[in-house]
């Protein structure tokens, strides 16, 4: 299919009006529901990687500390149009090529002339890279500082407040990197990429990091089929929300008792017990069809120390990881069975944490051996952690291949979880059918935002990538589609519709 | 293309570069009542460690359930800033399942059942065996005596410990179990409330001895009040400043004190999770604690020795590590004579802190000095600086020296900051980052490594015994350990309308000639640790 994509002028620049960017048309959903009655979910899974690293060409690699040059690892690297060829980050989505776009090409805005953040353009980048590139990139708004802060409602929530009270839980947000790793230091933001309505420091949801814990809010509220078991949930059920009442009924109690700042952090925790309990009492989920209460996942794996924050050199095995490959695989099992239960039509899913120093050697030597991956044919165990690999902290392996490899990694969740959906009938057909599945990184790979001279870098929010898995909306997926440095909001827009959303913006940005 | 910040590179370009940490003007205007009368404070929720500290000494779980089951504190560097703590949805059910799961392990356990329970119950229902767990439990969880409506709330409870229920397991403990669940999910439980009654002054608020003696806990053990301390409220002696400072010196012999010294001093100076071998980190927090120990605890004096002390405790194989020669009988004292070291600053723990690019960095353990020890502000680079990259020089720089020659070109927007941190880095250059002592950049002996420092401010130095002097003998060490305690104490950032309080306390600090022990008693005997006045919005 021919492509279609409207070429207009990309940005006005006109700092806080709504600017116009091209159409992904080929792209837009039918008006028309596919199935009948079926909720339609939506889901963003983030990965805290670029595409590339530093001073490398998509085709250039250092393995082993030789010097290859090879095409095919970079993840866009391939042809357009339908039948495209899958790259090394996109294999775990064999026999899935029918089931998702992948959109290339995209680009955030930034000012080249001026890195005050007062001369940001509309829906566009702060020129500190981390930090400023999240605002743009989740909300549509933009950034201008170097805080991780978006300043509005990200594309998950959206979907969430357009369900509001027709599930039990609003929007599943969960993150499976527990740890900020770096020696004395704390994520600082790094670790959200959900926010509520209007963004900013205060609607940002902390997402749930315990998969443990999110497994029990979940499914808790199942009544077991079994009399008797139907029985003892009957009464811890009721135990605990005696529980939760004798908490809540203190509420006068201390709340009236201390001043205004005080009262407004309490009335907050006060009011998320109110949640918890609405929760609970909400009429319980009923076991049907494909729906079922999934095994308890048990215990969370533990959570690794801290490292220098560095290369091969220093980042040593043991450090840095808490198993984030199992974590990631249970919080994919949740949002799986969370949507084919209709408890929540919204999840957001951060695999790894805005500018991630999780190890990347238990990935790299596992490549090929954990599930949904595969080794590609050059291929070394890379040391470091992910932000360092980026940065090439490792002197014998670095360039496309590495990168591509633990990009790969990110994507087997992905892929794990469109699986499912699609092996799951709903309506005459499956879930995916009534869903739409987002998968971005952290960055691109091209001009530096930072110093906006040097190519073929990280730090960029040039030749962004997005994927976009299911037909929600009647979403026609199985494309590779170039996107002319349209803004990456344009793509969530476009999810966002398939999931039922009414309007044509995202923060500054509008299809 | 770089941001060029114009100008004349000096103390004038200095002084613009820097601030003051703490000191931004807070919103709302000047608080309601004089920070030197009365400080104010807002609810506090515990930290992960205040939580798991508190559940060891209330129910016994020495798991650390909520470093398991809470997301991570953030650290500026303290892990209490309450101003940053924001109730979510998820950690709402992490504490429900944090308080499910320590309230059944608590009751599955006999003998810290029996600690919580001091009766034996004649029935499942036993309604006065209940009461009597609710009159001990009760107080010492929400940490004040309980009232008769306290109670009498959780009487309810019982029901399911008596429910006639064929399929569920149910006795008297089941309502414990739930008693436990309920209590642990309690704000007054999870957060410091301090309410006050109005004292003389409007808007001052007289504390109640409970709500001193959990200030005085969470001060100095992390953790709840111990029975004495309890009993110590109760009868008043927390409302005379010599009932505070006689408690304050008990407290001080408990292991727990020792324990919270070390935890405030590895926040504050950055070393509470070096990136070492399992062993090696144990050797420096051996060697690092019983510094601190001695120079707070046991041998009562300057506390700037923490700083300045010419010897330092190893055993043979930290000797070794370090170079020195061993101690006497497998572990102890050795001197520092000779070796350039002195104090906290010479250990392989703080030498760790605030490495980066698999090496020592000038730049970050500059900015280690400026914004901990001498309590300055640095600011960020600017956006256009990828300071993920280490610095590459010109194109034939080798040495780190040659490297870092960007940061010091007069000619760049660099040298404004980087003039204030990089010098004193480089004068740290010789100790690598397990605090080993080398002559040369490592694996590159063509690059001897000169070793000299500066403050520009105040003078040049080589190695950290040098520095420590200069920061002892140009007076931040002792302002800024005071600035740093306080914003520890408060929770918060120190603002700028309590700059006269934190003068007064700092000549306080020195007229008792530095003695840090008596410097905590007399902040917690002063009549404003006993006060607070509300937090404006």
């Amino acid at each position: 299919m021919a492509m279609k994509i409207n070429r207009r002028a990309i940005l006005k620049g006109i700092a806080g009006a709504t600017v116009s960017l091209p159409l992904l048309e080929c792209m837009l959903p039918a008006r028309s529901s596919t199935a009948q009655g079926a909720p339609r979910r939506y889901a963003i899974l983030f990965a805290g990687q670029a595409l590339g690293c530093d001073n490398y060409a998509k085709n250039e690699s250092r393995i082993n500390g030789q010097s290859v040059t090879e095409g095919g690892h970079y993840i866009a690297d391939t042809g357009y149009g339908r039948g495209f060829a899958l790259t090394t980050p996109l294999l775990p989505l064999q026999g899935m090529e029918d089931d998702f776009t992948m959109v290339s090409n995209l680009a955030i805005p930034f000012n080249a002339n001026s890195s005050e953040g007062t001369a940001v353009p509309t829906a566009g980048a702060y020129r500190d890279f981390h930090g400023g590139g999240c605002s743009p990139l989740l909300s549509g708004t933009r950034s201008t500082s170097p805080e991780y802060v978006c300043n509005g409602i990200t594309s998950d929530q959206v979907i969430a407040e357009l369900n509001a009270g027709q599930t039990t839980v609003g929007s599943l947000v969960v993150r499976s990197q527990p740890g900020f790793y770096v020696s004395g230091y704390s994520f600082s933001g790094r670790q959200y990429i959900s926010y509520g309505p209007g963004g900013g420091r205060n609607a940002r949801i902390e997402a749930q990091a315990s998969p443990q814990v999110a497994y029990r809010s979940l499914f808790q509220g199942f009544v077991p089929d079994d009399d008797d078991d139907a029985a003892r949930f009957d009464f811890e059920m009721r135990a605990r929300r005696s529980v939760l009442d004798l908490v809540l009924e203190k509420r006068a109690q201390l709340v009236n008792n201390v001043g205004r700042a005080d009262q407004e952090r309490l009335e907050r925790h006060f009011d998320e017990i109110r949640d918890l309990e609405n929760r609970i009492n909400a009429l319980p989920p009923v076991v049907s069809g494909q729906c079922f209460v999934p095994p308890d996942p048990g215990a969370d794996p533990p959570i690794g120390g801290d490292h220098e924050g560095g290369g091969s050199g220093t980042v040593t095995p043991g450090s840095g990881y808490s198993d984030e490959h199992t974590r990631s695989r249970i919080f994919a099992d949740l949002i799986h069975m969370a949507f084919v239960c209709d408890l929540t039509r919204a999840a957001s899913l951060q695999i790894t944490a805005f500018q991630s120093h999780m190890n990347a050697r238990p990935i790299a030597d596992g490549l090929g051996t954990l599930a949904g991956t595969t080794r590609p044919a050059r291929w070394a165990s890379v040391g470091g952690d992910l932000h360092e690999v980026g940065h090439n902290g490792d002197p014998n392996n670095r360039g496309q291949i590495p990168s591509a490899g633990l990009l790969q990694w990110h994507v087997s969740h992905y892929a794990y979880l469109i699986d499912k959906l699609r092996n799951t009938p709903e309506a005459g057909g499956n879930v995916l059918d009534n869903s739409v599945i987002i998968f971005t990184a952290e960055a691109g790979h091209g001009l530096q935002l930072n110093d906006g001279s040097s190519q073929n870098q990280t730090h960029s929010v040039e030749n962004m990538v997005m994927l976009m898995a299911g037909r929600a909306g009647g979403l026609n997926p199985g494309e590779h589609v170039n996107a002319n440095r349209a803004h990456p909001a344009t793509v969530l827009i476009t999810a966002m519709q398939a999931a039922g959303y009414q309007g044509n913006t995202l923060g500054d940005v509008s299809l | 293309m770089l941001l060029r910040i114009a100008g004349v590179i000096g103390l004038t370009a200095l002084v613009a570069c820097k601030g003051q940490i703490g000191q931004s003007e807070e919103r709302g205007g000047p608080p309601a009542v004089d920070p030197i009368l009365a400080v104010e404070s807002g609810v506090r929720r515990l930290s992960q460690s205040e939580l798991d500290n508190t559940l060891r000494d209330l129910v016994g779980d020495d798991t650390a359930p909520a470093a398991r089951l809470l997301n991570e504190d953030e650290f500026r560097p303290f892990d209490n800033d309450y101003t940053i703590q924001q109730a979510s949805e998820a950690l709402i059910t992490s504490l429900e399942a944090l308080a499910d799961q320590v309230a059944e392990a608590t009751l599955a356990d006999p003998a810290r059942r029996a600690d919580l329970v001091p009766c034996t119950p004649a029935s499942a229902g036993d309604e006065a065996c209940f009461r009597t767990f609710l009159e001990e439990f009760l107080p010492r969880a929400l940490r004040r005596p309980a009232t008769a409506e306290d109670i009498n709330a959780y009487v309810p409870l019982l029901a399911f410990a008596s429910e006639d229920n064929a399929v569920v397991d149910n006795d008297f403990y089941t309502a414990v179990q739930l008693a436990v669940a309920a209590t642990l999910q309690d704000p007054e439980f999870l957060y410091r409330v301090e309410e006050g009654t109005p004292g003389s002054t409007a808007g001052l608020l007289e504390l109640d001895g409970f709500e001193i003696a959990s200030r005085m806990s969470y001060l100095l053990w992390a953790s709840m009040p111990d029975d004495a301390l309890f009993a110590a409220a109760a009868a008043g002696t927390l409302d005379s400043p010599d009932g505070r400072r006689s408690e304050a010196l008990r407290m001080f012999d408990d292991p727990r004190a020792r324990e919270q010294l070390h935890r405030f001093h590895a926040m504050w100076l950055g070393y509470r999770s070096i990136p070492h071998t399992p062993e090696l980190v144990a050797a420096f927090n051996r060697e690092t604690s019983a510094l601190i120990d001695r120079v707070i605890l046991e041998e009562p004096g300057s506390y700037l020795r923490l700083f300045t002390m010419n010897e330092t405790f190893v055993d043979d194989s930290l000797a070794d590590h370090y170079g020195l020669p061993r101690p006497a009988e497998g572990q102890g004292w050795v001197s520092y004579e000779g070796t350039g070291r002195a104090g906290i600053l010479g250990h392989g723990s703080v030498l760790a802190a605030f490495s980066k690019f698999e090496d020592t960095s000038p730049t970050q353990r500059g900015i280690l000095v400026r914004t901990r020890l001498m309590c300055e502000d640095v600011p960020r680079p600017p956006p256009t600086v990828d300071a993920d990259q280490p610095p590459q020089g010109t194109m034939d720089a080798v040495c780190k020296y040659e490297r870092y020659a960007e940061h010091r070109d007069q000619s760049s927007s660099c040298a404004g900051c980087h003039s204030l941190m990089d010098p004193i880095g480089f004068g740290l250059e010789n100790y690598d980052v397990a605090g080993r002592y080398r002559e040369h950049d490592d694996g590159l002996p063509e690059c001897i490594i000169e070793g000299s420092g500066e403050i520009v401010e105040a003078g040049s130095f080589s190695g950290p015994g040098e520095l420590s002097q200069l920061l002892v003998d140009n007076d931040y060490i002792d302002a800024c350990a005071v600035q740093q305690f306080l914003t520890f104490a408060l929770g918060r950032p120190t603002s700028s309308y309590e700059a006269e309080l934190l003068q007064e306390m700092i000549e306080s600090f020195r007229a008792g000639q530095h003695d840090f022990k008596a410097f905590m008693s007399n902040f917690i005997a002063s009549e404003r640790f006993a006060r607070r006045a509300q937090e404006r919005l």
